[in-house]
C-alpha cells in the first residue's frame, strides 16, 4: 500500500532494514529488489502519488503535479531550464521512454579513467536484462513512428545522416502523445506502474509526501533519516524519522547532493554537488505548410547519431532528437510577447521541433539553497561544448528543411532568426549558442555524487556506497562518473539494480 | 508589440533606486524564497490580492495580445484565475516574489524611467515598449522577472480551451479532466 501522508495525521516513526529516498528510476528499482530479497524497506517520496486517473492531459494541471517547480526549475542565471520529476515514479512518469544501455566506450572510460574496473558490459548485463524485462523494453514498430518522427527521418535520410528507430518502454500504447504529462492509459512502463507496485507487493512501506531533510550517521555508519510530511505546496505538516542501518539515496542529481550537503555527510572529497553534467539541449522550430499535429503519437522514436562517435572520441559529440510540445510549453519557448509572439504561435499545428542534446564535458555545481525546494544550480558551458552546440544548429536546420519545413526559426530571445530554404545557414553557427540568448534545457542532470575508485576524487564506490559512510548508498544519475552520452533511464535503473543486489549479497 | 517605439532606458542610478526599494528583489532571479509575509496568500483564498490581480491582468493583456479578433480576449477567459490557481499550488519558496515583481512592474515607470505614470496608466503602445525594455534589459534580474510574468501569462491563456482552435490544437483526448472512473 502506498501511504499518502497528507491523508493521515501525526508524525511518522518507523524502523527498517533499508530506507530508500526517492522513487524514480533509481529508488524504485532499489526498493523493489531489496524488498523482494527479504529486506524490510521504507521508501520515502517527497512528491504526491498521482495515478492515471489524475493525468488529465492538461498542462496547467499536470506541470505543477509532476515537475519540480512546476517545470520552471532553472539554473541560478536562468539560462537553463532543468526538468525533473516530483511524484511517485519520479521523472519516469513524464519522460519520453527512449531506452538505451550505456554505450560501451563510456563504460570503458569509467573503467579506465575512474577506477571502476568491474563496470563491464558483461558485469552489467544481468541488471540490464532484469530492468528491460520489467520495463518491457522493445523496438518501436514502424507503424508507431508518428508524423513528426517520419518527417525528421526523411530529412536525415536525404542528407545521408546516420539515425535509427529506437527501443522504448511502452506496452499497448495508443499513441495519444501525452507522455510528458503522464500516461493516462498506463501504457508507459514507468516506475509508477512497474517497480513501485513490485516494491509494494514485496512488502515495502511506501510513503508519498515524505521529504527527507537530513541523514544522520554515527561512528562512520548511517543511522537514520529525518524529514517532514509536505503538502502539495511544500508546506510542512508532521515529522518523519526512519531508523535504518542502510540508506539508499535516490533523489536525483540535484536533490541527492543537496541532501548530503545539508547533512554534512560523504563529502571528504569535496566532490558532492560538483561535476554536474546537464546534457544541455537547444532546439530549433520548423514550420510546415500544412498542419502536422506533431504532438500526436509517440513523441520520440527516431534518433540521429551522425554527430557522435564515442569509439573515436568518448568525450564529445551530440545527438539530434525530435521534440514537440503542447501549447503552454511551446509558448514558453517562443521568443517575444504580444503580436510578435502570436505570429509564431498561430502556426502551432504546423510546428515541429528538433533538438541537439550534447554529451557535455562542462561541469556545473549544485549547492544548497535557502529551502530544500530550491537548490542552487550553476552551469556554464566550456568553449568546446559551446562550439559543438553552435555547430549543431546548422545540422538541425538542414534536417528540418530536408524534411519539408518551409521555414525554420532559431528562438533567440532577442531578434529571433527566421530562415527559408536556400538561406545561408552558417549564420546560425556564427550567432551560436550562448547562455541567456536562446532557450537551453536539461532533462538529464547527472554526475553530482560521482562514482570512482579513489575516495579523494569521488563520492561513491563502484557499488554506489559512499566512501565515507558505511551503509549510505547513492543510486541515481548522480553517480555517473561522466556524462553518459545517451538517454539515461535504463542505465540509472540498471546501476540501482546492481547496488541493490550488492546490498543483498552483504547479508 | 510596437517595436517602432523607443525602448525605455534603464539607468544604473534608476536600477540602484529599485534595488534600494526592494533589497530582496535580486532573489527573483531564481524565484527564491522571500520573507513569509510577502508570500502570505491574500484574502478569499487567492494568491494575488485585488490590486495585484489588476496589475497582473494588465500585464497579461499585453503579453498575450494576439491582434486576432478570432482569438478570445484575456478578460473573457479564466486565464487570470488559472494563473492564481497555479501560484497557490506551488511552494511559496518559488512564488513568493511574484507579488513584489508585480508592484515593481507597476511602479517601475516612475521609479526606473522617471515617467509620471504607473504601468497601468500607460497606453497599450507605451506598455508594450515598457515590457520590451524589461525583456531586453541588461540587468538579468529584470529579464528574469519579465520572463516569469510572461510565462505565467502564457500558462494562464493557453490553458483555456477557447484559445486552442485559433492555434490548431485539437486538445486532450480525454473527454474531460479526470474522465476515468
Amino acid at each position: 500500500m502506498i501511504v499518502k501522508l497528507l491523508e493521515r495525521s501525526g508524525d511518522l516513526e518507523v524502523r527498517a532494514d533499508v530506507c530508500v529516498i526517492g522513487s524514480g528510476a533509481g529508488g524504485a528499482v532499489a526498493a523493489a529488489e531489496l524488498a523482494a530479497g527479504g529486506r524490510s524497506v521504507v521508501l520515502l517520496e517527497q512528491g504526491h502519488h498521482w495515478t492515471k486517473q489524475d493525468f488529465t492531459q492538461r498542462e496547467d494541471q499536470m506541470l505543477p503535479r509532476l515537475f519540480e517547480e512546476a517545470g520552471m526549475r532553472q539554473t541560478v542565471d536562468g539560462a537553463y531550464t532543468v526538468l525533473q520529476g516530483r511524484n511517485v515514479g519520479g521523472s519516469t512518469v513524464h519522460n519520453l521512454c527512449y531506452a538505451f544501455r550505456a554505450p560501451d566506450p563510456i563504460l570503458r572510460v569509467w573503467r579506465e579513467e575512474h577506477g571502476l574496473p568491474d563496470l563491464t558490459p558483461e558485469a552489467l548485463a544481468p541488471s540490464y536484462e532484469r530492468v528491460e524485462k520489467t520495463l518491457k523494453v522493445k523496438q518501436i514498430l514502424e507503424a508507431e513512428v508518428n508524423g513528426l518522427n517520419r518527417m525528421i527521418r526523411t530529412g536525415a535520410e536525404k542528407l545521408g545522416y546516420s539515425g535509427f528507430v529506437t527501443k522504448h518502454n511502452r506496452e499497448g500504447c495508443i499513441g495519444a502523445g501525452y507522455c510528458i504529462l503522464g500516461c493516462s492509459y498506463d501504457a508507459k512502463q514507468s516506475m509508477l506502474v512497474t517497480y513501485v507496485p513490485r516494491a509494494d507487493a514485496a512488502g515495502a512501506q511506501i510513503f508519498a509526501n515524505a521529504r527527507a531533510e537530513r541523514i544522520e550517521a554515527e561512528g562512520g555508519r548511517v543511522r537514520r533519516v529525518l524529514g517532514r510530511v509536505v503538502d502539495h505546496d511544500g508546506s510542512a505538516r508532521g515529522t518523519i524519522e526512519v531508523k535504518a542501518p542502510v540508506v539508499v539515496l535516490s533523489a536525483g542529481a540535484v536533490a541527492s547532493p543537496d541532501l548530503l550537503l545539508r547533512s554534512g555527510l560523504a563529502n571528504s572529497s569535496g566532490q558532492v554537488g560538483r561535476n554536474l553534467h546537464l546534457h544541455p539541449s537547444v532546439m530549433l522550430a520548423g514550420y510546415l505548410d500544412e498542419p502536422i499535429h506533431a504532438y500526436r503519437g509517440i513523441p520520440q522514436s527516431y534518433y540521429i547519431d551522425e554527430f557522435i562517435d564515442l569509439e573515436k572520441d568518448p568525450h564529445r559529440g551530440y545527438v539530434l532528437m525530435p521534440i514537440t510540445g503542447f501549447p503552454i510549453l511551446t509558448s514558453a519557448n517562443i521568443p517575444g510577447f504580444g503580436r510578435d509572439h502570436f505570429r509564431r504561435m498561430r502556426d502551432f499545428s504546423k510546428m515541429v521541433g528538433l533538438l541537439a542534446l550534447l554529451h557535455d564535458r562542462s561541469r556545473g555545481q549544485v549547492v544548497s539553497g535557502d529551502s530544500p525546494a530550491k537548490p542552487k544550480i550553476t552551469y556554464r558551458m566550456e568553449e568546446e561544448d559551446r562550439r559543438q552546440l553552435s555547430a549543431s544548429l546548422v545540422h538541425i536546420a538542414k534536417v528540418l528543411f530536408a524534411g519539408g519545413a518551409s521555414r525554420v526559426v532559431a528562438p533567440y530571445w532577442k531578434d529571433p532568426l527566421e530562415l527559408r530554404p536556400g538561406d545561408d545557414l552558417s549564420v546560425l553557427e556564427r550567432r551560436g549558442v550562448r547562455e541567456g540568448e536562446i532557450a537551453l534545457a536539461s532533462t538529464h542532470p547527472q554526475s553530482t555524487c560521482k562514482m570512482g575508485g579513489d575516495p579523494a576524487t569521488s563520492v561513491v564506490n563502484g557499488f554506489g556506497e559512499t566512501h565515507d559512510v558505511r551503509g549510505l548508498f547513492v543510486a541515481d544519475m548522480s553517480v555517473f562518473p561522466t556524462s553518459l552520452g545517451a538517454p539515461p533511464q535504463i542505465t540509472t535503473a540498471a546501476l540501482a539494480d546492481r547496488t541493490a543486489h550488492h546490498i543483498l549479497s552483504r547479508g | 508589440m510596437h517595436p517602432q517605439l523607443p525602448l525605455p532606458r534603464t539607468t544604473r542610478r534608476g536600477f540602484l533606486q529599485l534595488a534600494a526599494a526592494s533589497a530582496s528583489f535580486g532573489a527573483l532571479a531564481g524565484l527564491r524564497a522571500l520573507p513569509a509575509v510577502a508570500a502570505e496568500p491574500a484574502a478569499l483564498g487567492t494568491f494575488f490580492d485585488a490590486r495585484q490581480t489588476g496589475i497582473l491582468a494588465q500585464i497579461a493583456e499585453r503579453m498575450i495580445d494576439t491582434g486576432d479578433p478570432a482569438m478570445p480576449r484575456l478578460r473573457d477567459t479564466g486565464a487570470i484565475a488559472a494563473i492564481d490557481r497555479t501560484c497557490r499550488a506551488l511552494d511559496p519558496a518559488l512564488t513568493g516574489l511574484l507579488p513584489v515583481a508585480l508592484l515593481l512592474f507597476e511602479w517601475g515607470p516612475i521609479v526606473l524611467d522617471w515617467r509620471i505614470r504607473r504601468f497601468t496608466q500607460l497606453s497599450d503602445a507605451e506598455k508594450d515598449a515598457y515590457l520590451a525594455g524589461w525583456m531586453n534589459s541588461r540587468f538579468e534580474v529584470r529579464r528574469m522577472a519579465f520572463f516569469a510574468l510572461r510565462n505565467l501569462s502564457f500558462l494562464g491563456y493557453y490553458s483555456q480551451d477557447a484559445t486552442w482552435p485559433g492555434i490548431g490544437y485539437a486538445g486532450p483526448l480525454l473527454a474531460a479532466p479526470g474522465a476515468f472512473s
